[in-house]
């Protein structure tokens, strides 16, 4: 039976390509992760603690950017071609994007490692977020602005794949997969404008002396545009996954395809108005837009909750028709010696926690207990480190089959590497929440200080250590042997049948769904005016307070703009009560501008 | 039971087990596939029972996601503890 690999071998190619440099940037990434957990927690310091910033950052880059980036094309390009169930418009232009991405990440990383010899002038010690004032060497931002403009060409690319097909077949409903890449892609177009524009505009003349001084809130808060957007850049593709492949894996059919779409339309709305949730405790943004940051915030936690009953209805509908019977034993009747199944399940269920303590992160007041301590780095690794990862390599066992046409090396192995992922994490990130709300900074190589004692209510420091780094162990031998499976699958022989590579229909079908829901123009449109209500005021608050590249006071804007809002916030008040009492509101509007600009 | 095979329109296809071999050198290994041609363990195995839209109930779901908002609930109550017991208000605005 023919797989994907026999009827699109060229997109095969590109895909397994995409999945090399994802899966050798997820190698070295887990080694500077285990590096990192035995030093900070002071069980084994092989390198100097001036290098440990070195390691956070090609932690953070080569895992949070590269890991998850190149999977998620590869696994997009899978999704469009199979969706859309035609090749690419033109493989040239495919592999142009490939090459470009890859030759940026190979740049950027050559800064990040070149800051452990000291004889090669580079270095790039700004961890994954890369905001002013710390600067790294051109060639990182260079190589990050290349990855990020091989990323917009790839969303090119699947625009002109849809293009193609919506000319072929005007009055079909976008085939679900396809729907969530293009979706996903709006939003990540929207929200890398902030980090080109950062990099490009400041970062990149400010590495190469062409400026002097930036603006470093300005950098941070284009970053944090970015930033939280990108969050969901990495989650969208674990969800492709869990809405259209881990029900079938258990057995069963999607629940419903018209929800599916109602969560990533929403994705594409409130992912990016919330960025300033990152900066509850910056100095220099009003304490009213970050209160409208969170407010946004809790209304994303809609799209998640949606999720969370779509999925599991879908994976009990499995059960059920593998014979699951009563009210929690039909979870008995689930596939679980699937490494494909069970590693999402475990994903979804570790993702079910992460969203608690990101509730958490959410509330401005609460945050405040939790900010830049150890806290943060466990709520996204189980997140970005075991949601969107932990489902990256669940799916690899059932994808790569599907690219290379060979069987899976091993499958028990498989499972033994999900459920070693699984209990690593369950040591590492619940003493690093503990850890956090004792106060334990994070970022940091040596959390140890002098006359000074974290006290713990229940358990002791040393245990939290211990168990962070028997967690930081058990990861990195779990990517040891993921590497492993992957490596000996792709060294197989290729065989007839792989895998089942097909994916049923949906319970309720897309003809349910509202024809709105395919309107991405229209999406699109809001979601750009969410993002110009939410961003336009705290920006020109930042940039005339600073200057645009900070050290002088950069444009009167504050002035010019409270007179705006006073005008507006005047005017609309008359409105409203004029209108109630029958006077002309124009009148009114005019009336009090005059006031105003009496 | 085994597995039944499909005739719903959109469910899940019945492969052919005989292996086509369109492109490249696939090699037959008999030992390794299931009853549907599927290297074992990779294909649907296990469905006794098709329910379409209509006879399908989530009560499973339901108690499942009533379990989660207890705990999340149970734990919103805690933070009150830690957070507003254990120091001094945190004042915004």
């Amino acid at each position: 039976m023919a797989t994907f690999v026999d009827r699109y071998p060229e997109e095969a190619k590109v895909v397994q390509a995409t999945l090399v440099v994802s899966f050798i940037s997820l190698g070295i990434g887990a080694f500077f992760g285990l590096i990192q957990a035995l030093h900070r927690t002071n069980v084994l310091r092989v390198i100097d603690s001036v290098d440990y910033y070195t390691v956070l950052t090609g932690h953070g880059v080569l895992l949070a950017l590269w890991f998850t980036i190149f999977f998620l094309v590869g696994l997009f390009t899978w999704a469009i071609v199979k969706g859309f169930d035609r090749p690419v418009p033109d493989i040239r232009l495919t592999w142009a994007w490939v090459g470009l991405m890859t030759t940026g990440a190979v740049l950027a990383t050559t800064a990040i490692l070149a800051g452990f010899v000291p004889e090669i002038p580079m270095s790039a010690d700004v961890l994954y977020t890369f905001y002013a004032p710390l600067q790294a060497h051109p060639v990182f931002y260079i190589g990050t602005a290349m990855f990020i403009v091989g990323t917009w060409i790839a969303g090119a690319d699947w625009f002109l794949a849809y293009r193609g097909w919506r000319q072929d077949n005007p009055d079909e409903r976008i085939p679900l997969q396809a729907f969530m890449v293009l979706t996903t892609m709006i939003m990540w177009f929207v929200s890398t404008l902030g980090v080109a524009v950062s990099v490009v505009v400041f970062l990149i003349p400010w590495s190469l002396g062409i400026i002097d001084t930036v603006n470093p809130l300005l950098t941070r808060t284009l970053f944090w545009y970015f930033g939280h957007p990108v969050v969901y850049f990495w989650l969208m593709p674990a969800y492709l996954l869990w809405y259209t492949v881990l029900p079938k894996l258990a057995g069963g059919r999607l629940f419903s395809d018209p929800l599916a779409r109602v969560v990533f339309v929403l994705f594409v709305l409130l992912s990016t108005p919330v960025g300033i949730h990152h900066q509850y405790l910056d100095p220099g943004i009003a304490e009213g837009f970050k209160f409208i940051a969170m407010t946004n915030t809790m209304f994303l936690l809609l799209p998640s909750l949606l999720t969370a009953f779509t999925v599991v209805a879908s994976v009990e509908h499995g059960a059920r028709q593998r014979g699951g019977e009563g009210y929690l034993r039909w979870l008995g009747a689930l596939p679980w010696r699937d490494p494909a199944f069970a590693g999402m399940a475990l994903a979804g269920l570790m993702f079910a926690a992460g969203g608690f303590s990101g509730m958490i992160n959410a509330g401005m007041n609460i945050n405040y207990l939790v900010h830049n301590t150890l806290w943060v780095p466990g709520h996204f690794h189980m997140t970005v480190g075991t949601a969107v990862a932990l489902t990256m390599m669940a799916g690899t066992y059932w994808l790569l089959p599907q690219l290379t046409g060979k069987p899976v090396y091993s499958r028990p192995i498989g499972l033994l590497q999900v459920i070693t992922w699984f209990v690593g994490m369950v040591f590492m990130s619940n003493a690093m929440h503990r850890g956090g709300l004792l106060g334990i900074p994070r970022r940091t190589a040596e959390p140890q200080y002098q006359n000074f004692d974290f006290v713990a209510a229940v358990g002791s420091i040393g245990e939290i250590r211990m168990q962070i780094a028997l967690g930081g162990v058990l990861l990195f031998v779990s990517v040891v042997i993921f590497l492993f499976n992957v490596a000996a699958t792709w060294a197989d022989d290729r065989v007839d049948t792989p895998v089942d590579d097909t994916i049923p229909e949906p319970l309720s079908s897309s003809s349910g769904a509202p024809l709105v829901l395919d309107n991405l123009a229209l999406w699109t449109g809001i979601a750009v005016v969410l993002v110009i209500l939410a961003y336009t005021l705290p920006l020109a608050g930042i940039i005339s307070d600073a200057g645009l590249f900070g050290g002088s006071r950069g444009f009167s804007v504050a002035f010019s703009l409270e007179w705006l809002v006073d005008a507006t916030v005047a005017a609309v008040t008359n409105v409203s009560l004029d209108s109630l009492a029958g006077v002309a509101p124009v009148d009114a509007v005019v009336d009090s501008l005059q006031e105003v600009s009496r | 039971m085994p597995a039944e095979s499909n005739t719903e329109t959109g469910e899940v296809a019945t492969p052919a087990g005989d292996g086509t071999g369109e492109t490249g050198t696939p090699v037959p290994d008999t030992e390794s596939i299931d009853d549907e041609g599927f290297v074992i363990g990779s294909g649907r195995s296990g469905v006794v029972r098709q329910l379409g839209h209509d006879d399908f109930d989530p009560v499973g779901t339901l108690v499942l996601i009533a379990i989660y908002m207890v705990i999340v609930g149970a734990m919103w109550i805690f933070m009150y503890f830690v957070e507003f017991l254990g120091g001094d208000l945190t004042v915004i605005g």
